[in-house]
Order: C-alpha cells, then sequence, then structure tokens
C-alpha cells in the first residue's frame, strides 16, 4: 500500500458532489425556500422536520432493499448502520404511521424542506447532498388529493418562476395492469427493462397482442391523444381503472386553471417503487432532470404498521433556481464609517438604522469598503449620507429616512 | 436558437450515426470529414461529436436531445436516459475471453480470476449473477494484451468478427450481453421538444421501411 505522504493535501478540497455556498446562493435559496413554504402554508401544509440521520433499515423497509447502494451511510457507535436521509417520503411515511396517525389525525398535510444525501457514483457530476421541498398528502385515498397536489405542484412552478415547465402525468397501474397479463417470467423481465428505462428492449419480451403492442408504444404514449391511444391498448381491469383516473384527475386540474402545461405521459415511470397510482414529473425549458416529481404512495405507510392512502411531490430546490435562472437579492449593507472621537455617535446612528431594520457594518473612516448599499459618515460635527457620488447631508433625527432614500435609489 | 441537438459517438458507429442522419433527412454528409466537434446544420439542427464513454453524459445532461449510444455503454454506465430504439447497427457482443490453454482452468471451481476490462461494472454484475468471486483490472484500451503478460487471467471485451481475440490467442468463454446502436433521449427533451418528438417519429418510420425490406430481400 502506498501512503499518501503530504504535498498534495486534501484539506483544501471538500469531498466529491458537496459544495460550499457564497451569500448569492443561500439567499437565492432561502428566498425560493420562503416563497415555497408560503404557498404551502396557504394551502394548508404545515412544515415540520426529521433528522437528517435514520437506521438504514428504515430506508430498506420503506424503499425497498434496492436503495443501499444509493445512500451514504455511517456506522453508529453501538455499531448499528445509520443513513442520511436521500428522500423526504420515507422519513415522513414513518413520522405519520408511527405518531401523527396513531394519534387521530387524518388527513395531515405536511411540508418540508430538507438537505438530503446520495451516494452518486464518482464523476457522474452529480449532486450529493442537495435540497428538497415538498409536501404530502397523507390519509386521503381520492382523486381529490391527487389533483389537490398537482395543482399545488403547477402553483409552486409558477411561484418559483419556471410557469413554462410542462408537468407530465402518468399512473403506476396502467403498467401494472399490462404487466399483469404476461407470464410471470416475461413480467419480471420486463420490469427490470423498465426500470433501466431501456425501452428498445421491450417488444422482445412479450408475445404479439395488446400488451406486446402498449410497451413497444410506451414511450410515444403521451399528449393530447395518449389516453385514447392508450385506452385501444389497455389489457387488464387494472390499466383501464388507471386511465379513467388520468381523465378525472385532468378534469379536476382544468378547474384550477393553471398556466403550466399539463400533459399525460404513460411511460413515466419513478425511481422509487413505492409509487402505486398517479404519478407525475415537470420539466423546466432545459437540462435533462426534473425540476419536481412525486405521485401516490398507497402501499408505503402501511410497511410502518399504519395504512393509509398518501400522495406528494419533493422539489429539486437547486435545480429549480438554476431552471428560473433566480439572482440572490442579498441585502448588501449599509456602512457607518466614523472620523476620530466619533464613535460614541456612530454607534447611536447604527442602533437606529438596525432598529429600522438595515443591515449595517461599522467601521473606522479607512479606504476599502465597497459592497455596500450607502455610506454614512460620521464626524464630530457633521452626518453625511453618502450613495454613489450623491451626498445628503442630515442631522441624527433624520438619519433613517436619508438612508432609505439613499438605498432606495442605490438597489 | 437550436431547436434540435444531436449527440454522435466518435470511432466505430459514427459513419452509421452519420448514414443514418442522412437517411432521415439531415444534410449531415460532411459531418465526418469536419474536424469541428459541433457542426451546425440548416434547420437549427446542431451534432456533436461527442467520445462513446462521454457521449451519455451530454444526453443526460439534456446538453444533447438525443444521441446514438452502444447498448454495452449504456449497460455499463447506468445513466438516467430514455433507451428508445434499437438502430440494429453496430453489432457486436461483450464476451469473457481467455487464452486458448486456460480455457478450462477458468471455471475450476474456487478459483478467483483476474479479469481485465473496460466494462467494470458490466463484469461484475456477470460474476455476481454467476457467483463467482473476481477480481476486476480495469484498462482503458487493448485489454487483449492483460492475458498475454500475465496481468489478468481473462478479459471482458466487445467482439465484432473475433479477429483480434483470434490472434491474440484468446477464446470466448462466455457472452455477457449483445449490443447494438440505441437511439437515447434525454428525459426532459421528450417531453417538452415537438421536433425531438419528430425526429424520432422519423428514425421510427426508417427503421421499420428498413425491416419491411430485409423481410422482403
Amino acid at each position: 500500500m502506498r501512503i499518501r505522504t503530504s504535498g498534495r493535501a486534501r484539506w483544501r478540497q471538500v469531498p466529491v458532489g458537496v459544495r460550499d455556498q457564497t451569500a448569492e446562493i443561500v439567499a437565492a435559496r432561502r428566498g425560493l425556500e420562503a416563497r415555497l413554504l408560503a404557498v404551502f402554508r396557504r394551502w394548508g401544509y404545515e412544515e415540520v422536520a426529521t433528522p437528517v440521520l435514520e437506521y438504514l433499515d428504515t430506508f430498506l423497509h420503506g424503499a425497498g432493499p434496492g436503495v443501499s447502494d444509493r445512500l451514504l451511510k455511517l456506522i453508529d457507535t453501538g455499531g448499528e448502520v445509520l443513513a442520511l436521509r436521500p428522500e423526504m417520503t420515507v422519513p415522513l411515511a414513518r413520522f405519520a404511521a408511527t405518531r401523527l396517525l396513531p394519534a387521530g389525525h387524518a388527513p395531515v398535510r405536511l411540508a418540508y424542506v430538507a438537505e438530503v444525501f446520495r451516494g452518486q457514483e464518482r464523476g457522474s457530476g452529480r449532486m450529493r447532498e442537495f435540497t428538497q421541498a415538498g409536501v404530502e398528502l397523507i390519509g386521503d385515498g381520492r382523486l381529490y388529493a391527487d389533483v389537490e397536489v398537482i395543482a399545488l405542484a403547477a402553483e409552486v412552478l409558477g411561484v418559483a418562476g419556471v410557469g413554462d415547465a410542462v408537468i407530465s402525468i402518468g399512473h403506476a397501474g396502467f403498467l401494472r395492469g399490462v404487466l399483469s397479463t404476461l407470464p410471470a417470467e416475461a413480467a419480471e423481465a420486463a420490469r427490470d427493462v423498465l426500470y433501466r428505462r431501456a425501452f428498445a428492449d421491450l417488444p422482445g419480451l412479450a408475445p404479439a397482442g395488446p400488451a406486446r403492442e402498449a410497451l413497444r408504444t410506451l414511450p410515444t404514449l403521451r399528449g393530447d391523444s395518449a389516453l385514447d391511444r392508450a385506452g385501444r391498448l389497455a389489457a387488464g381491469a387494472e390499466s383501464r381503472q388507471a386511465l379513467e383516473a388520468l381523465r378525472a384527475v385532468l378534469d379536476g386540474i382544468e378547474a384550477h386553471r393553471h398556466r403550466v402545461r399539463v400533459e399525460v405521459d404513460l411511460g413515466l415511470i419513478r425511481d422509487f417503487d413505492y409509487y402505486s397510482g398517479v404519478v407525475f414529473e415537470a420539466h423546466g425549458a432545459r437540462g435533462g432532470m426534473p425540476l419536481l416529481g412525486g405521485g401516490r404512495y398507497d402501499g408505503l405507510l402501511a410497511r410502518f404498521g399504519h395504512s393509509a392512502p398518501a400522495t406528494g411531490f419533493a422539489i429539486g430546490l437547486e435545480r429549480m433556481l438554476d431552471a428560473a435562472g433566480v439572482r440572490g437579492d442579498r441585502r448588501r449593507p449599509v456602512a457607518v464609517v466614523f472620523a476620530q472621537d466619533a464613535y460614541p455617535a456612530a454607534v447611536g446612528v447604527t442602533s437606529r438604522l438596525r432598529e429600522a431594520g438595515e443591515a449595517v457594518v461599522i467601521a473606522p473612516e479607512a479606504p476599502g469598503i465597497e459592497d455596500v448599499a450607502c455610506l454614512v459618515r460620521v464626524s464630530a460635527d457633521r452626518l453625511l449620507v453618502v450613495a454613489g457620488d450623491q451626498e445628503i447631508e442630515t442631522s441624527d433625527a433624520e438619519v433613517t429616512a436619508a438612508v432609505e432614500a439613499a438605498v432606495g435609489r442605490a438597489r | 436558437m437550436t431547436a434540435l441537438s444531436i449527440a454522435i459517438p466518435t470511432g466505430r458507429l459514427q459513419a452509421d450515426a452519420i448514414s443514418l442522419l442522412e437517411a432521415v433527412g439531415l444534410a449531415a454528409a460532411e459531418v465526418g470529414d469536419d474536424r469541428r466537434l459541433l457542426v451546425d446544420l440548416p434547420g437549427g439542427i446542431r451534432v456533436l461529436k461527442a467520445k462513446p464513454t462521454d457521449l451519455l453524459t451530454y444526453v443526460e445532461r439534456g446538453t444533447a436531445d438525443v444521441g446514438v449510444s452502444g447498448r454495452d455503454m449504456i449497460l455499463e454506465q447506468g445513466r438516467d436516459v430514455y433507451e428508445l430504439l434499437d438502430l440494429r447497427f453496430g453489432v457486436c457482443r461483450a464476451v469473457l475471453a481467455c487464452p486458448e490453454d486456460r480455457a478450462k482452468v477458468l471455471w475450476q471451481p474456487g478459483r478467483a480470476l483476474r479479469v481485465a476490462t473496460k466494462y467494470p461494472r458490466l463484469t461484475m454484475r456477470f460474476f455476481e449473477e454467476h457467483e463467482r468471486p473476481v477480481e476486476i483490472v480495469v484498462l482503458s484500451g487493448s485489454v487483449e494484451l492483460a492475458p498475454q503478460v500475465g496481468l489478468a487471467d481473462g478479459i471482458v471485451d466487445l467482439v465484432m468478427t473475433g479477429r483480434t481475440l483470434r490472434e491474440n490467442r484468446l477464446r470466448e468463454v462466455a457472452e455477457i450481453a449483445r449490443s447494438t446502436a440505441r437511439l437515447v433521449v434525454n428525459r426532459g427533451s421528450l417531453s417538452r421538444s415537438a421536433e425531438v418528438a419528430d425526429f424520432i417519429a422519423r428514425i421510427e418510420r426508417y427503421l421499420s421501411r428498413q425491416r419491411e425490406r430485409s423481410i422482403h430481400a
């Protein structure tokens, strides 16, 4: 084994897939978070939080053994394996099933903003730490609930500044119905192929018939005529029920009159295997990965001991910010600079400005103060507000108004 | 404004990929001779020439809407793209091969094999399925050299005619995967772009015409 000796030090780097965030980036993210949480609150969703760490078992139990490869894990002091949460649906299902629902609350509307972690492949360029915001509507299995979360997703896209995004809606039951008409072995093979989204390999798996035709055309079963075309191929009762459900959901969404385009996509397959009904994703005008995604997962809560239907979605916050091109409106501070002996007067001015809500830094007069909204120069006999090439002579009493005027022009 | 960006792989699939673009009506004849990696065609169509190992990154990230990639790469990299159509050229197989005189030794129980390959994930999956221990040596090319000089017991590599194997006195022991060129599509492009849907439909029509011709021939 070659031991690394000094030289190329690792301490100046951060690990792959995580990054530092500048004030601009944090301001943009916090701004979006606040707007999203405000929308969630107006729709009756209350913000909750769960731990960043959970037992590995919780995620395996909720999302299946396949999720293990995608988790960042730690060994606890007692030897138990912990994992950093890769998403919030499983933790919230655990929380709701073990605590909220037994206490008699239902339905519950939960909202969150959370850092999540995934063990992405090295070199894939994907982040291992990122932020998700989202909602879960737990305890309501009616189609109105599906309509509600999709309509909320549409509103969220508008609020985030990506009103040109497209929401695709599919239904896990359509494919389940189609696969149920195949021999078990072929269905299993098809599931595996679909998990890889290798549509090109599908036609060879099924014997000729409507199921094969449905699988062959699956990726093209999208857009206005998709439901009609799929109706002719719907093998199995579950497929037909899925198409009816989608029709009803589309009608419901129509009533919300959102600007965001909503289209059917029966080839939509979500990554996590707990989805059971209506599923959806939103894509922006650029970029390959969905901005948000979610759907119905009626079986998940039962895995945690309290059966309840549920639906919800998660937004990729960083992707959303990228897509919207939002810059943070970072508030540059006002600088109070003081001449010798004027420190007490400067502190007085500073306190008053801070009470009025301004961000203020205070420093002795010296060259080099930059990136401020305006300067307040305090000397023993004079108070001067300087913004750009403009100077406003002011009094102690009027300094707040003068700063407001100057800052208003500068911003 | 680019209406449609298409990634084609450099190397063994490039010529066929360009012929395919021409067959569906794009003026792509000169793309192959052009040394530029980014070529704009009439009608807002942009062609990216990417290394086969990198191509899926461009499509996954949405910097290309569609691309042509070997199934071997798709299986190896497991990227989040839609693999929509089998283009039926670039036929080849990924095989496990070893020196002729060691073919028997290879399957002796209890023996931990050392295998050299450009396809570590594909190789690992194969040996996991066969419940065999394996040690993988990742090389970036000319893997046939490794068993001849004792770096590995065998190789996993693509074969088309089998000539390279023969000339290096290697013998195929097992087939690991069959590969052809595939049309891959970015997940987002598929739902937002009419040009992408139209391009895919044109290729589909071309493929079914071709299929009919081969049945009648």
